[in-house]
This record gives C-alpha cells, structure tokens and sequence, in this order.
C-alpha cells in the first residue's frame, strides 16, 4: 500500500475490536486502504512521521482517523489532544469510535475539537450499518481538507 | 430538686386561701415541701425566672391575669417546671384546658386536702421528669435517623457506582460475542447443520437480551447517580413526544389513545419523559393481545395530591405479585409471551423517588393494569392554568 492508497487511520489495542471492525468496514468495501496503530504512542508516532514512521512524509496524512479512546501507552483522549493541538495534523477527521458514552469523554473530546463521537452498539449489525455511514459521509459525501489546510496559507497567497 | 427538699412556687392572689395551702403543706408527714408565695403573674414569673422551684402551684384568676393566658404566661416562663393548675369551683373547663396545653394536674379549692395536694404534687413531678425524658430521647433518635439515612446514601451511590462500572465493562464482550457469532452464521451458517445453526441462533439471542439488560442497567444505575435538573415542564407536551417514539411500536396495532388534560410541573424533564417512556411502552406491549387496545393518560386529585395516571385493558397481572413489580429483574411475565429485561420499572420507581413522590400500581388478570405515581408533597405541583388539548391518535 503506497502512501497515497492509505485512507484510513485504525487506532484500536482490543485484538477482537481490530477484527469485528476491520470486518465491518471491508464488509462496506473500505478495508483496502486501512492503517492500524496498536496504541496511542503508534498512532502518534505514525501521524507525526516519527520513530519507527520516520520515513513517512507529512504530505500524506490519512483521510480519516477512527480513534478508541481506552488505549494502552498513550490514551485516545491525549492522542486527539496533540493532533488538534498541530496546526500540521488539526484538519484531519478525527472519529473517536469508543464504547464509553460517559459525559465525561464525550465532553473532552468535543472541547479538543474532535470532529464527530461515534458509540460503538452492542449490535452487529448496527455496528455495520454505522461503519458503513461513516465510510460513505467521511469519505466520499465530506471534502477532505486540501494541502493548503495543513500550512494554513490558501492557495495563490504568498508564503 | 436538691436535699433542702421540694421547692414549691404557689402563685396565689387571695391571702386566705394562700394560708390554708401552706398550712396543708406543712402538715405533710415529713415535711419535705418549703414554700414560696408570690402573689400576682408579674411576680411569679420573676421567681421563675431566678430559677430554682420545682414546681408551681398556680392559681388562674390573678390581679393582672385570668384565666388560661395565665397558665400559658406561666408555661413560658419556665417550660421545664411542673404546673399544677388552682381553680374555683365552675372554673373547669378552664382548668382542663391548660391540661390540654400542658399542665400536669388542675385541682379544685375548696375540695383539696393535704394528702390529697401532696400526693398531685409528687405525681406532677414524676410526670414532667418522665415528659422530659420522652423529649430528650426523641431527639436522640432524629439524630440516629440523620445518621442512618446517610449512611443508606453512601451505601445505594456505592452500588450505583458498581453497577454502572460493571455493567460498562460489561459492552466489549458483548459487542464481541455478537459480532463473531454473526459472522459465524453469515460465513459458516449454510455449512452448518439445522441443529448446529439452531444453537448458534440462540446464542445470539443470549447475547441481544444480555445486550438489553446491560443497557437498562446502565440506564438504571445512570439516573441513580444523576442530578436533578427540575424545570417546569409541560407533561402533554412530553406524552406526545414519546408517542412519536413509540410510532413504530405501534405499526399494524389499533390503539385508542385517551390523553387527557395533564398538569405542569417542576421536575427533571428529561428523567420524566423516560417515565412516560417505559409507562407508555410497556402498556403497548401488554395490549398486544386485545384487537383494540384502549390506554388511558390523565390525572386526578388524591387527598390534595395531583397524581398521573396510565391504563390500559391489557393482560394485566395479579396483584398477589404486585410488590414485586417495582424490583429490579422482576418479571410478572413470561419472556417468551412479553420480553422484557425487569428494569424498566425500577427505572420509573428510582426517578419518581427522587422527584420525592411516589408510584404505585393496580391491576385485575386480564382486565388491565393501572399505574399512578406522584411528584413530592401536596402543593408542590402546579395544575396549569392554560388549557391543553388532549387526545392523540
């Protein structure tokens, strides 16, 4: 998978979790173009090309991240902090996918400028269902940030 | 009382009478009484006010007092000092009314002697020290009450806490257990044995009703825990908008909806529109075998007290069980006629509770159930002044 092929950011540590939404989401014809961070210190890691991501460029940030926020190393909720908090990483989409719907997180993660917080059904079905509207808003109905969103200059100005 | 014997304060105007009571008292065998006279209110009062007599003898009809204002002047002099009431023949009824505001004994001139002023006199004592004693332990037992309610509170929010954790920690597994016996019967099922299929299915309706139950649980264990956000809330308005809910439930179903005329009131609008919700639900559910449902929604005045009721003409249950109903995972029907989780009551119960009202319930075996609830004490629920229409379809 090249670079440009990758949509999607996973970050999820429960192995069954990675499994039922990788299903869920090749099931919607999506999984083709999935990255999995196992923790917040991947995901991190990946996002801001650094450790054992080095080699990645900035230039090539994934169209979507689904975010869990009980995550080992480094927890969803300080994973969504920094990527809001760079004004290199602030447009990606970030979907927090968790099944808390404690007020709690939900608070959190809106004040640190999560983009949408979604809460995992019991369901499979549901599950599918809202994976596969998520797939078809984030990805295709919603316009992905352009270049220009992730210096901050519109297109034309000077630098 | 000290070692010097029985203090004894007679309020007492007219000089002869006077005598022949010291005179009676100085008799007695032993002659434990010592004596103080004073001879209007203003003066006795002043002696109560020092302090020291252990009881009053008190004549009513004084110079500058008569009748039972006397005695209640006297009373508030010194609330913790026996009064035994003087009175003239005819004054009766005087006189058995400051016993009924508090005097220990009320004796009648003229008919009195010694023993008899001796033995009213010690009795008075005992009585008003025995008066004392329920007083005091009374107030023993509000504080042991004050106490034992916050320690039930700390116990129930403990137990809320637990629940709500449990039953969070609980969803993972759950939305795994669902989700890998779906894939099983999607990828595997057409391979598989009727028999083998048939377990795998009920599996997974193990695992939907499990789903069910953590979900209620939650809600249970939620609304325990959440503060009260009381707000006048119109009560029609929130029926309605859980019959728009409930639409899908009732596809197909003839149900005759008779909503009447319901109050405004102060209370936490979304925990009571979750009321109405299970309320209004479960009389669908219940209904289900009548060709046309018939439910009920309005309110009547019970003692002073608004209370809101629901009822239907459905199945009903048997009141034998009825203090059962509110009990979490209490059912009073089978799963396979009516699925349910036996929480939705206990839910509805928790939220009336703390509105500080009460609900309650009644029912006959296939004639209909009836359920009523309250919100706080009478007076505390506004009925509206501005008429609402009633009656949804």
């Amino acid at each position: 998978m090249t670079e440009n092929e990758m949509e999607i950011l996973l970050v999820e540590d429960n192995p069954a979790d990675v499994e039922l939404t990788l299903h869920a989401l090749r099931h919607n014809k999506l999984a083709n173009r999935i990255q999995l961070a196992r923790d917040g210190e991947e995901a991190l890691d990946f996002i801001f090309c650094r450790g054992a991501f080095s080699a990645r460029s900035f230039n090539c940030q994934p169209k979507l991240i689904l975010l869990d926020l009980k995550l080992p190393k480094v927890d969803g909720i300080e994973v969504l902090r920094q990527i809001k908090g760079d004004a290199r990483t602030r447009p990606i989409p970030v979907i927090v996918l968790t099944s808390s719907k404690e007020e709690r997180d939900m608070v959190q993660s809106y004040q640190l400028g999560v983009n949408s917080y979604v809460q995992k059904p019991v369901d499979f079905d549901q599950f599918r269902e809202t994976v596969k509207q998520l797939g078809l808003y984030w990805l295709l109905v919603n316009q992905a940030p352009p270049p220009n969103a992730f210096t901050g200059q519109p297109r034309g100005q000077p630098k | 009382m000290n070692g010097q014997g029985i203090r004894i304060l007679l309020v007492e105007d007219n000089p002869g009478d006077r005598r022949l009571i010291q005179e009676m008292l100085a008799e007695v065998a032993g002659a434990p009484f010592v004596l103080e006279a004073a001879d209007c209110l203003a003066a006795g009062r002043e002696r109560l006010r020092v302090g020291d007599s252990d009881l009053v003898l008190l004549d009513l009809q004084l110079p500058d007092s008569r009748g039972h204002a006397t005695f209640l002047a006297a009373q508030a002099q010194a609330p913790h000092v026996p009064i035994i009431v003087l009175t003239g023949l005819g004054d009766e009824q005087v006189a058995v009314q400051t016993v009924q505001a508090g005097a220990q004994d009320y004796l009648v001139k003229g008919q009195v002697d010694g023993n008899l002023l001796a033995r009213a006199i010690r009795y008075a004592i005992e009585r008003k020290r025995a008066e004392l004693q329920i007083r005091k332990l009374n107030a023993e037992l509000e504080e042991r009450v004050v106490a034992r309610t916050a320690e039930l509170e700390a116990a129930n929010q403990e137990l809320e806490a637990f629940t709500y954790s449990v039953s969070h920690d609980l969803r993972a597994p759950l939305r795994h257990l669902d989700g890998f016996s779906k894939i099983l019967l999607e990828d595997f099922g057409p391979q598989l044995e009727p028999a083998a299929q048939h377990n795998l299915e009920r599996i997974r309706e193990a695992v939907q009703h499990m789903g069910q139950l953590v979900d209620d649980l939650l809600t249970l264990a939620r609304v325990g825990r959440q503060e009260l956000n009381v707000q006048v809330t119109g009560l029609n308005a929130l029926v309605s908008d859980v019959l728009a809910e409930l639409k899908p439930e009732m596809q197909g179903r003839e149900i005759d909806w008779q909503i009447g005329r319901l109050p405004f009131v102060e209370c936490d609008p979304g925990l009571m529109m979750r009321v109405f919700a299970n309320l209004l639900s479960n009389a669908v559910k219940y209904t289900r075998p009548r060709e046309r449902a018939v439910i009920e929604v309005g309110q009547q005045v019970v003692e002073e007290q608004v209370v809101i009721f629901i009822r239907d003409n459905g199945v009903g249950f048997n009141m034998k069980y009825a203090d059962k109903l509110f009990g979490v995972f209490q059912r009073l029907h089978r799963q396979e006629d009516f699925e349910g989780t036996g929480v939705g009551l206990a839910t509805v119960q928790r939220i009336i509770l703390k509105h500080g009202g009460r609900v309650w319930a009644d029912a006959e075996v296939n004639k209909g159930a009836g359920f009523y609830f309250s919100l706080g004490a009478p007076g505390d629920v506004r009925t509206e002044a501005i008429p609402t229409p009633g009656g949804e379809g």
